[in-house]
């Protein structure tokens, strides 16, 4: 599509969002794969939409406060990524202009802290612990809280698990067949330190000597996504540091931050670091995708058949391309029949905070996409991330129906240890 | 608020009612962004009554008006009308009635089309029209473009699939036209709406005949080192009595693109692409494919694949199917065009666009329904190249006026819209044009209906690159 | 009867015609007598002098013709090269012209296949009711320029304007056919079938209900897949009926086309399957034929036909009087709505081509 945005002015990042806009022929392709179109029908709402409402801003023909509600809503999911047959970086483009717009935004002082108290505590496991904690006593005073205070507390736990710190280094079990450095998460570790647990084991299990490199921080996904660029930045150059170091591979288990590293040569763009950033996210590889290419050591079959879903988490499956890996892990377990979840291409809603910036969007999606898991007839569902497991879990129970809801990695844990399927979540 | 407006508050919910400028900028264009207008307003209805509603408002107050689906139209039938109403449809999305005994299925007129074959398959049936936008264009705007596909030679058009509809005229009348019988004792009042651009009202409610879906396909990919040899390949196939339901051609640029695109495994070296494809019972399929691979040996293939699986299959469409958009891949914008000539003549103008391309130095890529000789020259250009976007519309004129010299049309399926109106000249003399337009003004005296579009030589709406001579004359102007 | 036929044999004649005559009746070849029989004050406007196939190319499957030439002779034309007119249109032998043939909008059997006169009608030129020769369409396969004239003048009955020139899509011709005929029972079992075959892949250039059970299946294509089609055709409803071939299928299917079904008025209607069970209660002993799995009945009627007038309004049916005295072939539920008045007025304003003069305050 034509536009008249002045590169020269915005400098590298106006390249990343000008690009964008060039590929987009406005065909319409993307419609259908955006959920926040499929659940509102409007144009503003549609990627094709948001990307004309983001050139007429940066063209200077709109005021910025007029496209800012649509740009807000979008999940930043992808969805509209996998599905443009024009290649247009949709992804890149709504991050970079969330930064270059987010300095010149007004919000309300209380938009404000609620912002920044998101951006102090979610990225740092201690700090998001101690909120968690609070969090549980404000669970009492819920059902008085404006919805923007509600929606987190409904994502809470009930009780949080004990924290576990991690080992700088957890050998091989038998002979060594690779070494890699691991990103540990953040809001993972305090929410369900079992996703690291069973990772561990299972690469430990394969053969897989793992580093967790000392001074890693939060990958820096959350404040991009939400134009915290500046922030973003700090993050990423500290784990362009900790993972300086000569590994196979650089896995992480949560889609969200896998994705987060692979983009970190959009964020440098520009910067002096590019090139670095560019090496360390060549040899980002979501778990699933390095032990299937490893090769997995034989699972014994489960003790009865096992109906499984696997959710694709759109930081996985849009952002990464990453389907055919974790499902054929899935298939590798005797016993395990996968069954697709109908509409499975569209995001559950979870998207990073935005089940906590626009709770209405990300109900109707949570619910949406519980009621399509239901009716795939499944008996566990099986997801390669932090946010989506919650946000299904917590859908699930709202219909009544507590599935089993595990990290792929969690299933074959499982089975390797023979452990029970049947059970709740643990 | 102008008072006219408030009006309309009254017929529509907050949400449906959209006016604030960051509204409206995502309503200006279809997939044709050459042009573009600013809307008075869009509304969203939900039912028909709403629709009528609103259209009784634009006849009230004036106001023209353009109903919209998907706004994939690719000649801007879509385009909103400077200062007019666009009601748009796509949340009347649903699907009212399948009745898998009767082969039919009821819709709104905002539901894809891609998604009536979807809700028929359980019960083995289809819906045969297939444009390559299907997963995302509405039958409401299939309906009003009269869409085809890619397999359209064998089963027809929109206008061959759809049985009734319900239609709000432009004075806000409701009529129905059509029933659900094939056969009809009077004239096709249905026949004459389907393809009237919008023109002559809005359909609500629109009865569509699915069909059966084949036994066996067989589809076959023949790669060559012309386009002429390719070209030629399809007259062979048409001379010995094969009736396939689809043969398509893409030229070297296409294939580049749309293997970027989806990966289909094309030979990238091709300089055309023929897919031919088979259809029907297995053992006419059979003794078919036979022929056919008597007839494609002949044509000069150097390479020839036959889809093993549906998998395979239907990567072949994906890739042909994405290779509009997917052009978007080689160049920041294009021109896609649809004219058509007769099979034979389908050689001859293959040449005479690429001389075309050549003077106009501009590069042009080739996707088309080869069997119905319906081209989709899709031309390149960057708009920010000072005068390339003309000289791309000069070309894009040159294409049609060469397609109806060779005794085509300049539109076999995208319709003329916005942009091919100044070229129905070309095709109709005045006396044609004349009783179309007295149709239409027996329907709408105001001319509020797609105010515009197909007849030549009305306002133009906006266009994208630069002010419009009335805004520079300061007759209208833009927020 | 008021003034003698006129004889046109140009367009241009056809509009000196329409210009000098208050009210005009076109007629082709009058193979279909209700719908040529001039009212009070119409003058027959005979369009048999205007002949000829015009173009038509092989390679293309389009062929234009003038309005009045006749089918026998475009078929024929067509055979030499192995096409044929896919939505069948009846009555050629009994001289019916192609102008006629969409004016009334005719499809025989093997309108199964691919579709009816509408779904393969390309471009039309006609004279409208103030003498302009109008074109709309095309001459290629495809097209979708400007209003589709050429559907519109389907079944136009000659109201819309008159027909001079029309251009056609047609098809290879399957290269063998077979015929199977089947008795059932009763309606039921024959309906049955009818649905569960209209439902199925297996691809009929015909099937038809001769009530009360007998259904008529063609198959057609390469003559080598054939006998394996038939027998699957036969496996799949698990009888094996009487097979037609050879001379005798040809000569059954020639025959239908006269559509001789019986004494009286010729009547077709349009209607869908689900409608025939109530209708065969109603229609009594009058000889019959469904065709196209139950979307076209043709039917003689030797009784008064406001008595079937009435039956098909009961049904919510719509008729047209093919052969028979009258004056208004359009019988059943009225399809007249006010887009086809205003769109009749807007092509014929002085109501030369209407059945009865407009009345005045019109
Ligand atoms: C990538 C791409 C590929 C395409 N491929 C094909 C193809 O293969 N074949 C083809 O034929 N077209 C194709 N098109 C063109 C386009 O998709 C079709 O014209 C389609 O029918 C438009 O549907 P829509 O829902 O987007 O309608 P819109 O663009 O929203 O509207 C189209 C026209 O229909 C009118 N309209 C919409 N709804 C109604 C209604 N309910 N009642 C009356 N009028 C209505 C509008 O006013 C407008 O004039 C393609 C477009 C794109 C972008
Ligand atoms: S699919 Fe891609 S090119 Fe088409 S409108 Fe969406 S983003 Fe633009
Ligand atoms: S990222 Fe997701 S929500 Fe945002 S525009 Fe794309 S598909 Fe829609």
């Amino acid at each position: 599509m034509q536009h008249k945005i002045d590169v020269e002015q915005l400098g590298p990042q106006g390249e990343i969002m000008a690009h964008a806009i060039e590929a987009c022929v406005h065909c319409g392709f993307c419609l259908p794969a955006c959920p926040t179109y499929q659940v509102l029908g409007e144009e503003m709402d549609s990627p094709r939409g948001r990307i004309f409402l983001m050139k007429e801003v940066l063209e200077g023909n709109l005021q910025m406060e007029e496209a800012q509600p649509y740009l807000d809503k979008c999940l930043g999911c992808q969805g509209c990524v996998t599905a443009c047959p024009s290649g247009v970086p949709y992804g890149e483009l709504i991050s970079t202009y969330r930064g270059w717009s987010e300095p010149q935004r007004h919000r309300s002082p209380f938009q404000k802290l609620f912002r920044i108290g998101l951006q102090e505590t979610l990225p740092y496991p201690a700090r998001f612990r101690a909120a968690a904690r609070l969090g549980r006593l404000g669970k009492l005073v819920q059902p008085l809280l404006p919805p923007m205070l509600k929606a987190p507390l409904e994502l809470l736990p009930e009780a949080l698990p004990q924290s576990e710190p991690l080992p700088e280094i957890i050998p091989a079990l038998g002979e060594r067949r690779a070494r890699v450095a691991f990103l540990a998460g953040c809001a993972q570790q305090v929410l369900q330190p079992g996703f690291n647990r069973a990772t561990l084991r299972v690469l430990a299990q394969n053969g897989v000597e793992v580093v967790i490199p000392k001074g890693q921080s939060c990958c820096g996904a959350l404040a991009l996504h939400t134009g915290e660029r500046g922030r973003a930045l700090q993050f990423a150059r500290t784990n362009l540091k900790a993972f300086a170091g000569d590994y196979d591979a650089i896995l992480t288990n949560a889609a969200g931050c896998g994705s987060g590293l692979k983009e970190y040569p959009v964020l440098f763009h520009g910067e002096p670091e590019q090139a670095q950033a560019a090496q360390l996210a060549a040899r980002v590889k979501d778990v699933s995708v390095f032990l299937l290419e490893l090769g997995l050591k034989e699972v014994p079959p489960l003790k009865r058949p096992l109906k499984v879903a696997y959710h694709d988490a759109c930081h996985l499956a849009h952002a990464q391309g990453v389907r055919a890996e974790p499902r054929q892990l899935l298939r590798s377990i005797p016993g395990v029949e996968l069954v697709e979840i109908p509409e499975g291409e569209l995001c559950c809603g979870s998207a990073g905070t935005y089940n906590l910036e626009q709770p209405a969007i990300a109900a109707t999606l949570g619910e949406r996409k519980a009621r399509h898991i239901l009716a795939s007839g499944a008996e566990v569902v099986v997801t390669g991330n932090i946010g989506c497991f919650t946000q299904i879990q917590t859908h699930l129970k709202k219909l009544g129906r507590e599935l089993l809801v595990l990290h792929t990695l969690e299933l074959l844990e499982r089975a390797y240890a023979q452990a029970a399927l049947q059970e709740g979540p643990s | 608020m102008n008072p006219a407006l408030t009006e309309l508050e009254r017929l529509f919910p907050p949400g449906r009612l959209l006016h604030k400028p960051g509204e409206l900028v995502p309503y200006e264009s279809d997939a044709l962004t050459a042009f573009r207008a600013r809307p008075l307003a869009v509304v969203l209805p939900e039912s028909h009554a709403e629709v009528q509603a609103a259209v009784r408002w634009c006849a009230k107050h004036q106001i023209p008006y353009v109903a919209r689906g998907s706004g994939t139209s690719l000649s801007g039938g879509s385009l909103p009308i400077d200062g007019g109403l666009l009601i748009g449809l796509n949340r009347m999305n649903r699907l009212l009635r399948l009745d898998p005994v009767e082969r039919i299925a009821v819709v709104q007129p905002g539901f894809i089309n891609l998604q009536v074959s979807n809700a028929a398959a359980p019960y083995g049936l289809y819906y045969a029209p297939d444009p390559s936008s299907q997963p995302v264009s509405t039958i409401g705007g299939n309906l009003a473009f009269n869409s085809g596909g890619a397999h359209c030679l064998k089963y027809g058009m929109t206008s061959n699939h759809v049985l009734a509809a319900k239609v709000v005229l432009p004075d806000g009348e409701t009529v129905e036209l059509g029933s659900e019988s094939l056969e009809n004792t009077g004239p096709d009042w249905l026949g004459l709406f389907a393809g009237s651009e919008g023109l002559l009202g809005i359909a609500t409610e629109i009865t569509l005949r699915l069909l059966p879906k084949p036994e066996t396909y067989h589809t076959v990919l023949a790669a060559y080192d012309s386009l002429a040899k390719a070209g030629e390949a399809v007259a062979a196939v048409v001379a010995s009595g094969l009736l396939p339901g689809a043969m398509e051609i893409m030229d070297s640029l296409a294939i580049e693109a749309a293997e970027a695109a989806v990966k289909a495994g094309y030979p990238l070296e091709a300089r055309a692409l023929l897919i031919v494809e088979l259809e029907g019972e297995t053992p006419q399929v059979e003794a078919e494919a036979r022929y056919l691979e008597e007839v494609i040996q002949k044509s000069g293939a150097y390479e020839v694949r036959v889809a093993r699986s549906n998998e395979e299959r239907l990567k072949i469409w994906k890739g042909r199917k994405a290779a509009f958009s997917a052009v978007g891949r080689l160049s920041p914008d294009y021109i896609v065009q649809d004219g058509v000539v007769p099979r034979s003549r389908l050689g001859q103008a293959l040449q005479a666009i690429e001389e075309l391309s050549a003077r106009y130095s501009l590069r042009v890529a080739n996707v088309f329904h080869a069997g119905d000789g319906n081209l989709h020259p899709l031309i390149l250009y960057n708009g920010r190249l000072e005068g390339e976007l003309h000289r791309a519309e000069e070309l894009a004129g040159e294409i049609l006026k060469l397609c109806v010299a060779l005794g085509g049309s300049i539109t076999g399926e995208h319709g003329v819209g916005m942009e091919k109106k100044a070229y129905m000249t070309e095709m109709f003399r005045e006396a044609d044009l004349a009783a179309m337009q007295r149709i239409r003004l027996a329907l709408d005296p105001q001319e509020l209906a797609n105010r515009g579009k197909m007849f030549p030589g009305e306002t133009p709406a906006q266009s994208f690159h630069g002010a419009h001579p009335l805004e520079k004359a300061g007759v209208i102007s833009r927020e | 009867m008021s003034a003698p036929p006129l004889q046109p044999t140009s367009a241009a004649e056809v509009q000196e015609a329409v210009r000098t005559h208050r009210r005009l009746l076109p007629r082709g070849g009058g193979s279909k007598p209700a719908l040529s029989w001039p009212h009070e004050g119409q003058t027959v406007l005979d369009l048999s002098g205007l002949s000829g196939v015009l173009e038509y190319d092989p390679g293309e499957y389009v062929f234009v013709a003038r309005a009045g030439t006749r089918l026998a002779e475009v078929e024929a034309l067509l055979a030499q090269h192995g096409q044929y007119l896919p939505f069948d249109p009846p009555l050629v032998a009994q001289g019916a012209t192609l102008g006629g043939t969409v004016a009334a909008g005719l499809s025989g059997p093997m309108r199964q296949r691919y579709g009816g006169v509408r779904d393969f009608i390309l471009g039309v030129q006609f004279v409208d009711g103030e003498g302009q020769l109008v074109r709309g369409g095309g001459k290629v396969v495809k097209n979708a320029a400007g209003f589709d004239l050429p559907k519109l003048m389907v079944g136009s009955l000659g109201r819309l304007g008159i027909l001079t020139e029309v251009a056609f899509k047609v098809f290879p011709a399957p290269k063998a056919t077979a015929t199977l005929l089947l008795d059932f029972p009763g309606l039921e079992g024959a309906l049955e079938a009818l649905y569960r075959l209209a439902g199925s892949p297996i691809e009929l250039y015909a099937l038809d209900l001769q009530p009360p059970g007998t259904l008529v299946l063609r198959l057609g294509g390469l003559p080598e897949a054939l006998p394996a089609r038939l027998e699957g055709l036969q496996a799949f409803l698990g009888r094996g009926g009487e097979p037609l071939s050879g001379e005798a299928e040809t000569a059954y299917w020639r025959s239908l086309n006269e559509l001789n079904l019986g004494e009286g008025a010729l009547v077709k209607v349009a209607l869908t399957a689900r409608r025939i069970p109530a209708l065969e209660q109603a229609l009594g002993q009058a000889p019959r034929r469904y065709l196209s799995a139950g979307n076209l009945l043709y039917l003689a009627w030797n009784a008064e036909l406001k008595a079937l007038d009435t039956i098909l309004q009961a049904q919510g049916l719509s008729g047209l009087v093919l052969k028979g005295a009258t004056h208004r072939p359009q019988i059943g539920i009225d399809l007249g709505q006010v887009m086809g008045h205003k769109v009749t007025k807007a092509l014929d304003p002085q109501g030369k081509f209407a059945q009865e003069p407009y009345a005045a305050q019109d």
